[in-house]
C-alpha cells in the first residue's frame, strides 16, 4: 500500500466530515469507515514492510535554483510500524467518540479534525523530505489547537488551546530555523540528501582545508531542531501546556496528547538520527532536558488531584523516556529503541485515556475525589485501566515493560560512551520507581472505596459533564467497549511485534530486568504503604497539593515572560510611532511651517522684505556668474 | 612691505573699523559720525594710491555734504538721543545680515583675487596723478558725461524739492 | 610699490559691510549709510584698477568723481522721500506692514487708516495724490486751475 493512499484517505475524510456537518449519522459513518480502512491498510503495509526506501511522490517536486525540494515520501520497517500504531489509535478514537460525543452538537467537526490530524501525522511519519515534515508538523499543531478548544464555550478550554498553540509555536521557531538551515546547507530538502550532506564527520587534510559539514553549524542547527521538538513534546521548559490541554475531550487527548503528536518529535529525530548522533551539544541539550523532565513529571503525577492530569504528566514523563533513548544511543545503534517505546506507549496510553474516559462518565468527572471506588461499579473499566497501568509501570513482558527494557539497555550502552547517557541513566532508574508509585496510586484511587478520614478534595474536574443522563451513558457503549478490549489485548500481546523484526534493537539484558523488577516493587510498595489510609497522592502532597496542580508555578513563569515580551513590544511600538514616525511627521510639519514663512517673506509687504529680496537676488546672480563662468 | 603698504593698511583698517561700527551701533547719530570716520579712512587710502583730487572731493562732498544731510534728516525724523529702542533688531537678523555680507565679500574676492596673481600678489607701481591731467580728461574726453551728470544733479534737486512738498501742511502750499 | 591684494581686500570688505548694513537696519536713513559704504568700496576699486590692469583710457580719477556725484544726487532724493514719508506716516520703520488700501470712507465718517490723512466731511483731501471723486465728476489728477 502506498503511503499516498493512507494520507489521501484521511484528507478526504476530513473534507467529507466538514461537508457533512449537519448529518451526524453520515459523519459517523464516514469517520469510522475511513479510519478503519486506513488502519487495515497500515497493518497490511506493516506486515509487508521492507528496508528503507524512498518511493512515490505526493506532488511533483520543486526546483528552486540553489535548492531543490523533491517532496518525496518513503517507508521503512520502523516507519511502517509507527504508521500502523497511528492509524490504529486513530481508528480506535473515532469509534470511541461515536459513543463519547454522542450528544455533542459539533461532533462532525471533531471527527473531521481528527481525520485531518491523522493525515498530517501520517504525512510526517512517511515523509522523506524536510518540507513535508514541516507541513505535517504545523498542521498537527493547528489541529491540536482546534481539538483542545473543541468545547469552546468554556473559557478554560479556550485558554488551554491558546496556551498550547503559543508555547509550541514559540518552540517551533527553533524547529523552522533548524530545518531551513539544514536544507540550505544541503541544497536539497530530501532526507537522503540532508543526511549525506550533514551526516559525515569533517575531515581536515594537513594543510588545514576541511571538507565535510561544519560541525559547529551542525550542532547549532540540531540544537534549534531539538528546541522545537522539546516544545511539541512538552519537555522542560515547555512542559506546562500539556496538562492544561486536558481541557479537550478525552478521545482527543488519547489521540494527540498521548499517542501521536507529542511523539512526533521522536519520529523526526529518528529520521535525522545519522545527523543527530554527530551533534554532541544537541544530544546534551536533549539528554539534560529529558532527564530533568522525566523525574519532575513523574513526581508531579504523583501529587495531582485529577486523574486525567495525572495521565498527562505521565505522558510527559514517558515521552521524555523515548527522547532520552534517542539522546543517549550510540551512533551505531540507531534510533529504534525510542521508536519502539513510542509504539508501545501509543497503545497503552490510549488505552489508559479511553478507559479513564469511561470511568469518568460513570463517576461524573475525573477528579480523584469523584473517582474513588468507581472501579467497583464498572468491571470493564477496572480491568482495562489495570492492564494499562501495569504496562505503564513497566511490568515485564507486557508491551510497556518490553519497550522500557530496551530503552534501558540503550541508555546503558550510551552511558558507556561519551554523551549524556550516564545522567539519563540515573534519572531513568529513579523514574522507574516513581512511575510504579503513581501507577499504583491511580489504581488504588479507583479500586478503594471512599474512606471517612479522607479530606474532601475540592479540585475541579477537567472533564465534568454534569448534565449527562444515565441513559446516554449506557446507550451505544458497544463499540467503545470493543475498542477498549482490543487495545487491552494488544497491550498484553503487543510484545510479539518484535517477532516481525521491524525494529533493530539492542540486546536486552537479564540483569537489567532483575533491577527493573526490584525498582518496580519498591515503587509499588511505597504507594501501598502511603495508601493504607487513603489516597497516597494526597498523603504525599500534603499541604502543597495546589502546587502540584499548577506544575510548581510554571504557568506563572510563562505569564511573567509573556508580560515582559509584551512590554518590550510596547516599547518598540512607541519607538516606531513617536521616534521614527516623528521624523516623518516632523518633515511634514517643517515643510508646512517653512512654506508659510517663505510665503510671508516673499510678499514684499514690509519694506525690509524688499531689501532682503534685492540682496538675495544680487547674491544669486553673483554666485551664478562666479561659478558658472568656468 | 613698503611704506605705501603700511600707510594703506593703516587707512584701510580705519575705514573698515569705522564702517563696522557705523552699521552695528545702536545710536543713530553715532552711526552717522562713524560713517564720517569710515569715509575719512577711504579718503586716506585713495590718497595713498595717488589720486589726490578724488580724495579731496570725497572729503568735501561725502563728508561735508552727504553726511551732514543725513544728520539733518535724522533730526527731522526725531532720532532719539541714546540707544534707539524703537528700531532695535534681534541677533538672528544681525547674524543673517552678516552672513549675506560675508557671502558677497567672498564672491567678490573669488573674482578679484586672481587679478593680483599668485601669492603674495604682484606689486604695482603707485604714481601720483596729475590734477591737470584729470582736468583735461574731464573737460576733454569726458565732457558729455560731465554735462549729463550736471543735468542729473539739477533733476535730483528739483525732484527732492517736489517730493518734499507732498503731504506738507497747507500753510506751505501754493495758495490758489 | 604696493601689493595689489590690499586695495582688493579693502574694496570687497567695504562692499560686504555695506550690504550687511543695508540688511541690518530698521531705520530707513541708516540704510543709506550702508549704501554709502558700498559705493565707497567701489570707489577704492576704481582708483586702484588703473595700476592693476592698465586702463585704456586714463579713467583713474574721472570715474570716481562721477560716482561721487551720482551718489550725492541719489542720497538727496532718497532723503527727500524718507522725510516725506515720515511726515505722512509719523514713522520710518522698515518693519512696518505695507498700508492696506482702505475703501473710500463715508462722508461723515473719519477714516481709521492713519496712512490716509484725515479729511473733514464734505471737504476734499489736502493730499493731492488721494483723489476723491464725487458723483458726476471724472476721476483723475486735478489739472491746473481746479481746486486743489
Amino acid at each position: 500500500m502506498n503511503p499516498q493512499v493512507l494520507i489521501f484517505t484521511m484528507v478526504f475524510a476530513a473534507i467529507a466530515g466538514l461537508l457533512l456537518k449537519r448529518w451526524h449519522a453520515a459523519a459517523r459513518a464516514v469517520a469510522v469507515g475511513t479510519s478503519g480502512f486506513t488502519a487495515i491498510a497500515a497493518a497490511d503495509a506493516m506486515a509487508r514492510a521492507t528496508d528503507q526506501q524512498t518511493l512515490g511522490w505526493l506532488v511533483p517536486g520543486l526546483d528552486l535554483g540553489p535548492v531543490s525540494l523533491p517532496l518525496d515520501l518513503g517507508t521503512s520497517r520502523a516507519t511502517a510500524a509507527v504508521a500502523f500504531a497511528v492509524a490504529l489509535v486513530a481508528a480506535a478514537v473515532q469509534v470511541y467518540s461515536t459513543w463519547y460525543l454522542r450528544d455533542d452538537d459539533r461532533y462532525p467537526t471533531f471527527a473531521a479534525t481528527v481525520s485531518l490530524f491523522t493525515a498530517a501525522m501520517l504525512l510526517l511519519v512517511h515523509s522523506h523530505d524536510l518540507v513535508l515534515t514541516l507541513i505535517g508538523w504545523e498542521v498537527m499543531g493547528w489541529c491540536s489547537y482546534l481539538l483542545i478548544g473543541h468545547w469552546s464555550r468554556k473559557p478554560s478550554a479556550r485558554r488551554a488551546a491558546y496556551k498550547a498553540f503559543l508555547v509550541t509555536r514559540v518552540a517551533d521557531i527553533g524547529f523552522v530555523l533548524g530545518t531551513v538551515g539544514l536544507i540550505a546547507g544541503a541544497g536539497t530538502s530530501s532526507l537522503e540528501g540532508v543526511i549525506a550532506a550533514w551526516g559525515g564527520a569533517p575531515t581536515c587534510d594537513p594543510l588545514g582545508q576541511c571538507t565535510g559539514p561544519d560541525s559547529v553549524l551542525r550542532a547549532i542547527l540540531l540544537t534549534l531542531l531539538v528546541v522545537g521538538v522539546l516544545g511539541k513534546s512538552a519537555q522542560v521548559p515547555f512542559q506546562d501546556w500539556l496538562p492544561d490541554a486536558m481541557e479537550g475531550p478525552t478521545p482527543a487527548s488519547a489521540l494527540i496528547h498521548a499517542a501521536t503528536m507529542v511523539a512526533a518529535g521522536t519520529v523526526v529525530l529518528a529520521a535525522l538520527f545519522p545527523v543527530f548522533a554527530q551533534a554532541e551539544s544537541a544530544r546534551w541539550v536533549l539528554g539534560v532536558s529529558t532527564a530533568i523532565t522525566m523525574l519532575l513529571a513523574a513526581l508531579l503525577a504523583l501529587g495531582q488531584s485529577d486523574l486525567k492530569r495525572l495521565l498527562a504528566w505521565s505522558t510527559v514523563s514517558q515521552v521524555a523516556i523515548m527522547l532520552s533513548a534517542l539522546a543517549s544511543a550510540p551512533a551505531a545503534d540507531g534510533p529504534d529503541a525510542g521508536l519502539f517505546h513510542l509504539w508501545s506507549h501509543a497503545l497503552f496510553k490510549s488505552l489508559l485515556f479511553l478507559s479513564l474516559g469511561l470511568l469518568g462518565v460513570v463517576a461524573g468527572g475525573t477528579a480523584a475525589s469523584l473517582l474513588r471506588g468507581v472501579g467497583t461499579r464498572s468491571r470493564l473499566g477496572r480491568w482495562t485501566f489495570l492492564i494499562g497501568l501495569l504496562s505503564l509501570a513497566g511490568v515485564p513482558f507486557l508491551v510497556g515493560g518490553l519497550s522500557k527494557e530496551h530503552v534501558l539497555a540503550e541508555v546503558y550502552a550510551g552511558a558507556m560512551n561519551r554523551g549524556p547517557g550516564l545522567f539519563v541513566l540515573c534519572s531513568l532508574l529513579a523514574t522507574v520507581v516513581v512511575t510504579a508509585a503513581y501507577s499504583t496510586r491511580a489504581f488504588l484511587v479507583i479500586a478503594q472505596t471512599a474512606n471517612d478520614e479522607e479530606p474532601a478534595a475540592d479540585a475541579a474536574s477537567t472533564d465534568a459533564q454534569p448534565n449527562r443522563t444515565d441513559a446516554v451513558r449506557r446507550q451505544g457503549r458497544g463499540p467503545a467497549s470493543a475498542v477498549l478490549v482490543t487495545l487491552a489485548l494488544l497491550t498484553l500481546i503487543g510484545g510479539l511485534v518484535l517477532v516481525l523484526d521491524l525494529f533493530t534493537l539492542h540486546e536486552a539484558s537479564w540483569i537489567w530486568l532483575a533491577v527493573t523488577v526490584v525498582l518496580i516493587s519498591v515503587g509499588c510498595g511505597l504507594a501501598f504503604a502511603l495508601g493504607r489510609s487513603g489516597d497516597p497522592g494526597v498523603r504525599c502532597a500534603g499541604r502543597h497539593g495546589h502546587r502540584f496542580d499548577t506544575g510548581f508555578g510554571a504557568d506563572t513563569a510563562y505569564r511573567a515572560l509573556a508580560r515582559a515580551v509584551v512590554a518590550l513590544a510596547r516599547g518598540v511600538a512607541f519607538l516606531d510611532t513617536e521616534v521614527i514616525d516623528g521624523f516623518v511627521r516632523g518633515s511634514a510639519v517643517a515643510a508646512r511651517v517653512s512654506g508659510g514663512r517663505l510665503d510671508r517673506a516673499h510678499r514684499a509687504e514690509r519694506p525690509r522684505n524688499g531689501a532682503w529680496l534685492v540682496v538675495a537676488g544680487l547674491l544669486a546672480l553673483l554666485a551664478l556668474g562666479v561659478f558658472a563662468w568656468r | 612691505m613698503t611704506s605705501h603698504d603700511i600707510a594703506f593698511v593703516a587707512t584701510g583698517v580705519l575705514a573698515l573699523v569705522g564702517g563696522l561700527l557705523a552699521i552695528t551701533t545702536r545710536q543713530v547719530v553715532h552711526a552717522a559720525l562713524w560713517l564720517i570716520v569710515a569715509l575719512l579712512g577711504v579718503a586716506g587710502s585713495v590718497l595713498v594710491l595717488g589720486a589726490e583730487l578724488v580724495s579731496l572731493v570725497l572729503v568735501l562732498v561725502y563728508v561735508g555734504a552727504v553726511v551732514v544731510l543725513v544728520l539733518f534728516a535724522l533730526m527731522v525724523t526725531r532720532a532719539p538721543i541714546g540707544p534707539d529702542r524703537q528700531h532695535a533688531v534681534g541677533w538672528v537678523r544681525r547674524l543673517a545680515a552678516g552672513g549675506a555680507g560675508a557671502a558677497v565679500t567672498a564672491l567678490l574676492l573669488v573674482v578679484l583675487v586672481p587679478l593680483a596673481g599668485d601669492w603674495p600678489g604682484r606689486q604695482v607701481r603707485v604714481a601720483p596723478i596729475d590734477s591737470s591731467a584729470v582736468a583735461s580728461d574731464l573737460f576733454g574726453t569726458w565732457v558729455w558725461p560731465f554735462e549729463a551728470v550736471s543735468v542729473l544733479l539739477l533733476v535730483a534737486l528739483v525732484a527732492a524739492l517736489a517730493v518734499s512738498r507732498v503731504g506738507a501742511p497747507a500753510a506751505y502750499r501754493r495758495k490758489p | 610699490m604696493i601689493h595689489a591684494l590690499l586695495p582688493i581686500a579693502l574694496a570687497t570688505g567695504l562692499v560686504g559691510l555695506g550690504v550687511a548694513g543695508v540688511l541690518m537696519r530698521r531705520n530707513a536713513i541708516l540704510v543709506l549709510v550702508g549704501v554709502e559704504l558700498i559705493l565707497s568700496g567701489a570707489l577704492v576699486l576704481l582708483v586702484a584698477s588703473g595700476s592693476l590692469g592698465g586702463a585704456r583710457y586714463s579713467v583713474n580719477s574721472v570715474l570716481p568723481l562721477f560716482v561721487i556725484t551720482i551718489a550725492a544726487a541719489e542720497t538727496v532724493v532718497a532723503l527727500a522721500v524718507i522725510v516725506a514719508a515720515f511726515r505722512a506716516r509719523g514713522r520710518i520703520d522698515l518693519d512696518d506692514p505695507a498700508p492696506v488700501p482702505e475703501p473710500v470712507p463715508d462722508p461723515g465718517q473719519h477714516s481709521t487708516n492713519r496712512w490716509i490723512v484725515d479729511t473733514e466731511p464734505g471737504q476734499h483731501s489736502t493730499n493731492r495724490w488721494i483723489v476723491d471723486t464725487e458723483p458726476g465728476q471724472q476721476s483723475g489728477v486735478p489739472t491746473a486751475g481746479e481746486r486743489p
